[in-house]
Parts: structure tokens; C-alpha cells; sequence
């Protein structure tokens, strides 16, 4: 028999051994597929993609300014969000119930808003509440946010809607102003001065008029004109027009002006008029709502797919599962069979550390590949997983977390003392996985030293892959596979020196 | 300490030294502080039954451990088949096995996967279910082949210790206590094994806390906190322990202390003589076989009647108990 089929032999004794003490545990096979395929189940199942709804009293003061109906009436449009509790103008009262946890948010109107406006600084609304998550606390900065940006659009659009009806009043001063401008141009053709001179100065008086009005109302469309870096089809800006006209105006009422000037400056401050009725025209056919918020958005995704909340979640659970699946069956190996002696066996014995981490290496992988399997295919029929990519890649990416993770597995079982301590350091390894990888929170929110922590947790680079070929179709980054793969090979090094210390000196001859 | 070895005339004496699977010289391990064997000096020839025997905490598990290459020694020599055996290479290691005292195998396995994965740790082709069979059966243990090894009984588990040793054939054994804590009647079966090992050719060094067990070795170390008192047959052992063989005198009628005074001036009987009742006495001789006819007739010059006269086998507890006092009054 040659040396190398010896080997072999040696290596899988492993094989059929941790096969036959897996088979023995079904509770355990059990708890490892469907305990994760269950809890994903439930989440899908159970989770709402809803808003919470906070229970909320509104604090009205009695010098309010803006009254309790107005209150609830602004509360209209994040009414998804709240649930009105009630109104009161007892703060303390409500702040009581706050801290009973019988109500979740109290807003307080600021009292003597308008003095406060007028001396030039915003009025604050309080925005109380009893939270202790940091989630929940954005949560609440975030509705209060919309609420009081829902108030400044209210007051806005009354703002806006009484300028729609002043326009009225400048429409007539324009057809007035266009009056005046043909009975001024017809008596200075026909000579008579007099009537000239008294058709100008009401000509002036309705250009200060309507100075005065388009300059608010027709203002706002100016702002969207620049804004938008274009044109409303209608001429030049409004202030420039207004600007253009008053000028115009001196030029006529100045009594050296010849009359051949006059004519031509009253036509062009006609036109002008004809420019801002014109630009009336739209202001005026623009609801106050879309005068006060004109731009809204809509996302699109130019990806493949939307996955829900329970599809985007499904690969970094199964990448976290296995690389704590691989990591605590390993760990609790090695050290078992040192606490129990049988390592001493392995040092009599011709086996090699070679052998015996192959064979270790080997019985895990396929054991890690079978529950991967087993949860992937449940993920996917019944959880609806979808997989754009392809599931050789899937699978590589799989061996590869598997691979890794059993590295890390073997180092921390041959420098454990006890079963605890191996548990432990497992245990640290899911906790930094929670945290690190990316599982929870976005890479981005974490500085970039500590990021060095998530570079070197495969659930990291299982996320990051998985996720890409399953949910995007992509095929697997190589650096980020080889990157984890490198490290797998490293710690495979590392596991294989330490099994040469631990099987004894005597190893280093086999 | 160089052990002593004294060898009868009666019992053929060790097998010469070319023989020897084992050699031993002042072999030495400290832990810490803690001297846990002693110099120790030991040749082990091939074909036979060495026990090691002394109490719990004697040092007899790291002797083992140093013998198999476990533990480097703090200080001496160990050779195995003339060579260090932590030295050995792949295949050396399968010349020999090793029993450890507790129970290393894995409990979720069955006895027969638990047998199955020791023979792979050697390299036994795949077609060894025939040789799994023997060992089983050599042990006894081939109807329990599909029970779980936490299910058997202590006693079983050891029988399959010895057959996980057993299994690769080897030509030297290390047996680490193999008989602690199991009744009398199975380590009497135990003992039947390791003989019929012997008579196959094997060797066999075996660990003991039962002194009483030496009588089943072909040579008999007797250890003592970490110092090995002595080396020699079983036979020997007693004779060395106490100068001598014993024989007990029983008289019809009391014997006088002038009749034993008598006694101790003969030329084969050693001055010593110990008073085991009004009408008996032990006396230590030379040489058992050719004492006992001459002291039937100095008992019938003497006038004395004799009821029986009988060589006495001290237990092998009261031999340690007397070589371990010596010890201790020697230091």
C-alpha cells in the first residue's frame, strides 16, 4: 500500500467519525437547518413594513397662535405616523402620561410665535418624548421634523393663497394700466398735452400699483425661473421687468422728453404690462400646494431586482450562520479530544497533523456544505430567496466562508484550554460578526481602523458575495473572494503549526 | 537511582541485553519543581511481561509517557526498538501501542466505528473488518460491536481500549493501569490476554497500583515516589525483599527459645527468625528447595515433632510494604 493512499486512510478517519457523531446528534442537525430556516420564516411572516405610530398629545398654549384645529389639521399629512392622543394646554399633565408610557410623543406649540418671528428668530416646537434607543430617538427627531416642515407648508401655502387672490386686484391694474397707456399714446398723437400729462399720472399710479403686488406674488415665480435656469416662456425676470418699467416711467413723466420718446417708451412699458399679465396668467393656474412645495422626488433603482426586507437579509444570515456553525464545531474539536485525551493517541499513533487537519478540514466542509445546502434550498423554494446569479458561484462562495471559517475555528480550539473557552471565543466571533459586519449596519458607518475588524470576519466578504449573486446576478468579486480565501490559507498555516506543537515534538519527524 | 537486580538462580534470569525492546538510563522528569521520576535505569527484553507497579502518584504514567516519547525527559536516556522514540518516523510508530488509563475514545461512536477509526489512525486498509473482528472477539466484545461506547460499562470500556491497542498488531505494548477500578474477576480475564499476547510474541509493559498483580509478570519494577526501588522477578523480589526464602515451622508441641536459638545457628538459616505462635516459627533460608529437607532432619535430631514445615509466599502488598520501609529508612 503506498504512502500517500496510507494517508489518505489516516486523514478519513476523521471523515467517517465526525460523520457517525453528527448522525448520532439529529436534535442538533435539526436546531442548525430548521432553527434558522424557522426564525427567517417567522420574520417574514411577521414583519409589517410599517411606520411605528406614536400616541401623541399636542401642547397648545392659550395665547396660541396657531389654534388646536390648526394643529391636528397639520397633522394631516403624517398621519400614517402619529395617532392624535389629544389636545391640552396642560404641559405637565401631558408630560406625566409621557413618562406613564401611556402616550409615545408630545408636541408643544411655541407660545407668542409671532413675536418671536418678528424679532427675526424661528419658533421652536418641543418635541418631548421617553426613548432610550438611539433608533427610536431618530425616529422621533425625524417625525418631528416632518411635522413642523408640514406646519411651515401650511402657513406657506395661506401665505400663497392670499397672494392668488391679491392677484386679482393686480389684473385690474394691469387692464387699467393698458388703458391709460392708449388714451396717453392717442393724446400725445393727437397733440393734446393736457390729457396726455393726466393719463400719464394715472398711468404712474397703476405701475406703482402693480409694482407693488407682482413684486410678492409674481416674485415666487421668478425664484422657480432661476432655480430651474430656465424660462417661463414669458420674458425676462420679474424684478427686471418691474425695473425696466419704473425706469421708463421717470423717462415719460420727465417733461423734456419729446413726444416721439414718450410713444416709444409707452409702448415698451406695454409690453412689458403684457409680459406680466402674462406671467400672471400661470401664477395665478398653480394651486398654492405646488407654488410652496413645487419639487418632489421618486426614487428608481437602475438594479435588476428589489428584493424585500427578508430577501435582502436572508445571505447575510445564512454567511453569519455558517461561519458560526464552522467556527464552534471546530473550536470544540480539537480541545475535546485534548481534555479527553484522545490527542495523545493521535501523538502515538502515525498520523500526521497534516492528516489530521485534512481530515478535520474535510469532514467539516462537507458537513457545513450539507447544512449550507439544506438552508439554501429551504431559503430559496419556500422563502422565495431569489438567485439571479449562478449557484456554482454561490456554492464556491460558500466553501470558501466555510474554508475560512473553520481556520479560525481550529486556531482558537488548539489554543483553548476548555470547552468554555473555546465556546467563548466563538461567541465573541458571532457578537463582532453582529456589529463588524456589515449585518446590522452599513461598512460606511464604521471608521476606517475599525473597519480592519470586518475585513478580517468571513461574514463580511459572505454578505458582501452572497448578496451580489444571488440578489444582483453579479458573478463574485475574485479580490473579495481571494482576500477571504487568503486569510483561510493563512490560518490554515497558522492551525497547522500549532497541531504540529500540540501532537508533540515527536511530529516534527512524521 | 540504579535500580537493583537481583536474580535468583531458579528463575532464568532476564533475556541478555542484545534482546532488549527497552532500555532506560537515568531516565529523569521534573515539573516545575517537582522530581516525578528519579533517575531511573531499566532494560525491558523482548517476549515478556514487565510490570510496573507502586502507588498512585508513584510516577509510573509519566515513565510510560516518557517510554513512548510522549514527554521529553529532563534528563537520561530512553531507546525503543534501539532508538529515541520521539525520533521514530511514521512507520516505527506502528510498531508499537499504547494503552492510556482513562477512557480516550469517542462515546458517541459505536464500539465497532470507535475500533474502526483507531485502525485508521495506523493506515489499515480499508479491508480490515476481518481484523476488527479478532481484536473484538479477542476481547470479548464482538456481540456489543453496535453499541454506543458511553452505553457500555467501564469494564467493557477498557476491553475496548485494549482492543483500539490491539488492533494494529503491534509487537510492544504500553498497558497504563489497564486493570484500576475493575473487578476481580474481569482483570483476571485481563491477565489471561496479556499471557496469551506474551505467547504470541508480544511485549508487554504494563502499569500497575495493584501490587498484588506482579505475580503475573516476568519481571516486576517496583516504584516508589519517582524512584525505582527495584527490577527483578517475582520470585526474586520476595527473596531480595527479605534475604531470602521463607518456611514455616509448625511443631506438635511449643517450640523453646533455646530449639530456635538452634535453628539460627545452622549454616543455610539466615539469624533471623520470626515467632509466628507458641508452636511456630518463620525462618529465613537460602534456598527454600534444599533447606527444607535439612531442616526435617535437624527437627528430628532435635526431638522435635513436626506437624508441617512449607515454604511461605509473603503477599506481594507485604513485599512493597517492606521494600518501601526500607526506602524510607535508608533516606
Amino acid at each position: 500500500m503506498s504512502r500517500i493512499f496510507r494517508s489518505f486512510i489516516r486523514a478519513s478517519s476523521f471523515l467517517t467519525k465526525e460523520f457517525y457523531e453528527v448522525l448520532r446528534q439529529p436534535r442538533l442537525i435539526v436546531s442548525l437547518v430548521l432553527g434558522p430556516f424557522l426564525i427567517l420564516f417567522l420574520f417574514g411572516i411577521g414583519y409589517r413594513d410599517q411606520n411605528r405610530v406614536l400616541r401623541t398629545i399636542f401642547v397648545i398654549p392659550k395665547n396660541a397662535v396657531i389654534s388646536a384645529q390648526d394643529i391636528q389639521k397639520y397633522s394631516e399629512t403624517i398621519k400614517s405616523l402619529i395617532q392624535i392622543e389629544g389636545v391640552t394646554d396642560n404641559k405637565n399633565s401631558a408630560l406625566d402620561q409621557l413618562r406613564q408610557g401611556t402616550i409615545d410623543m408630545v408636541i408643544e406649540e411655541p407660545e407668542a410665535a409671532f413675536s418671536i418671528i418678528k424679532n427675526n428668530h424661528q419658533a421652536v416646537f418641543n418635541v418631548y418624548h421617553n426613548e432610550i434607543d438611539p433608533v427610536q430617538i431618530d425616529y422621533i427627531d425625524y417625525l418631528g421634523w416632518l411635522y413642523v416642515g408640514a406646519v411651515n407648508q401650511q402657513v406657506l401655502q395661506a401665505f400663497t393663497s392670499q397672494g392668488q387672490k391679491d392677484a386679482a386686484k393686480l389684473h385690474q391694474d394691469l387692464r387699467d394700466a393698458h388703458a391709460n397707456i392708449a388714451a396717453a399714446k392717442k393724446a400725445i398723437q393727437t397733440g393734446d398735452n393736457a390729457t396726455g400729462q393726466q393719463k400719464q399720472q394715472e398711468l404712474t399710479g397703476n405701475l406703482d400699483s402693480i409694482s407693488l403686488l407682482a413684486g410678492g406674488t409674481l416674485g415666487l415665480l421668478d425664484s422657480y425661473q432661476a432655480t430651474d435656469g430656465g424660462d417661463t416662456g414669458s420674458g425676462d425676470h420679474v424684478q427686471t421687468t418691474l425695473s425696466d418699467i419704473n425706469q421708463n416711467t421717470n423717462v415719460i413723466n420727465n417733461p423734456a422728453t419729446s413726444p416721439e420718446d414718450r410713444l416709444t417708451r409707452l409702448d415698451k412699458i406695454d409690453k412689458d404690462l403684457s409680459d406680466l399679465d402674462t406671467k400672471l396668467g400661470v401664477v395665478q393656474n398653480i394651486s398654492p400646494a405646488v407654488l410652496v412645495s413645487p419639487f418632489s422626488s421618486l426614487t428608481r433603482s437602475v438594479a435588476n431586482y428589489q428584493p424585500s426586507l427578508l430577501s435582502f437579509f436572508v445571505p447575510a444570515v445564512l454567511a453569519l450562520l455558517l461561519q458560526h456553525v464552522a467556527i464552534t464545531f471546530a473550536a470544540l474539536s480539537i480541545v475535546r479530544e485534548r481534555n479527553v485525551g484522545t490527542v495523545e493517541l493521535f501523538k502515538i499513533s502515525p498520523i500526521s497533523a497534516t492528516e489530521v487537519l485534512f481530515g478535520k478540514y474535510l469532514s467539516y466542509m462537507l458537513f457545513g456544505g450539507i447544512i449550507a445546502a439544506a438552508l439554501a434550498l429551504l431559503m430559496h423554494f419556500i422563502l422565495h430567496l431569489p438567485m439571479w446569479g449562478n449557484w456554482w458561484y454561490f456554492t464556491l462562495t460558500v466553501a470558501v466562508i466555510l474554508f475560512t471559517s473553520l481556520g479560525y475555528g481550529f486556531v482558537i480550539s488548539i489554543i483553548s484550554q476548555t470547552d468554555s473557552q473555546a465556546v467563548q471565543y466563538s461567541m465573541i466571533f458571532l457578537l463582532a460578526s453582529v456589529f463588524f459586519s456589515g449585518f446590522i449596519m452599513g461598512l460606511e458607518k464604521l471608521i476606517g481602523p475599525v473597519r480592519i475588524v470586518s475585513w478580517m470576519l468571513p461574514t463580511t466578504y459572505g454578505t458582501i458575495l452572497l448578496r451580489n449573486i444571488a440578489l444582483r446576478g453579479l458573478i463574485p468579486d475574485w479580490i473579495l473572494l481571494g482576500g477571504l480565501a487568503a486569510i483561510g490559507v493563512f490560518l490554515l498555516f497558522i492551525a497547522w503549526l500549532l497541531m504540529r506543537r500540540l501532537i508533540g515534538s515527536s511530529a516534527w519527524s512524521k | 537511582m540504579e535500580a537493583q537486580i537481583a536474580i535468583n538462580t531458579p528463575d532464568p534470569g532476564p533475556v541478555s541485553p542484545p534482546n532488549n525492546i527497552i532500555s532506560a538510563k537515568n531516565l529523569t522528569k521534573i515539573f516545575n519543581t517537582e522530581t516525578v521520576v528519579d533517575h531511573i535505569s531499566f532494560e525491558i527484553p523482548n517476549s515478556i511481561i514487565f510490570g510496573f507497579v507502586g502507588p498512585s502518584g508513584s510516577g509510573k504514567t509519566t515513565t510510560i509517557r516518557l517510554l513512548t516519547g510522549l514527554y521529553t525527559p529532563t534528563e537520561g536516556t530512553v531507546t525503543m526498538f534501539g532508538k529515541n522514540p520521539a525520533k521514530f518516523k511514521q512507520n516505527e510508530r506502528s510498531r508499537f501501542g499504547y494503552m492510556p488509563q482513562l477512557f480516550v475514545l469517542y462515546p458517541n461512536l459505536t464500539v465497532w466505528e470507535n475500533l474502526n477509526f483507531a485502525a485508521s489512525l495506523y493506515g489499515m486498509s480499508f479491508v480490515r473488518g476481518k481484523r476488527l473482528k479478532n481484536a473484538l472477539n479477542f476481547v470479548e466484545l464482538y456481540d456489543h460491536r453496535h453499541e454506543l461506547a458511553r452505553n457500555i460499562s467501564g469494564g467493557m470500556q477498557r476491553r475496548l481500549s485494549l482492543a483500539a491497542t490491539l488492533v494494529h498488531n503491534p509487537i510492544l505494548l504500553f498497558l497504563d493501569e489497564p486493570t484500576a477500578g475493575i473487578d476481580p474477576i474481569l482483570r483476571q480475564k485481563f491477565w489471561e490476554h496479556f499471557r496469551e499476547l506474551k505467547q504470541q510474541g508480544t511485549t508487554i509493559f504494563i502499569t500497575t497500583q495493584y501490587v498484588s498483580e506482579a505475580d503475573n509478570c516476568d519481571l516486576v519494577g517496583v516504584q516508589s515516589n519517582g524512584k525505582l526501588l527495584i527490577v527483578d522477578t517475582p520470585r526474586g523480589l520476595r527473596h531480595h525483599t527479605y534475604g531470602g526464602d521463607m518456611v514455616d515451622l509448625h511443631a506438635i508441641e511449643s517450640i523453646t527459645y533455646q530449639e530456635e536459638a538452634n535453628l539460627r545457628s545452622l549454616p543455610f538459616v539466615l539469624p533471623r527468625t520470626i515467632r509466628t505462635g507458641e508452636n511456630s516459627v518463620r525462618i529465613i533460608v537460602d534456598q527454600a528447595s534444599t533447606a527444607v529437607p535439612a531442616l526435617v532432619e535437624w527437627a528430628q535430631q532435635q526431638n522435635i515433632k513436626v506437624k508441617s514445615l512449607e515454604e511461605y509466599l509473603p503477599s506481594f502488598d507485604d513485599v512493597f510494604v517492606e521494600l518501601v520501609r526500607r526506602e524510607v529508612k535508608d533516606e
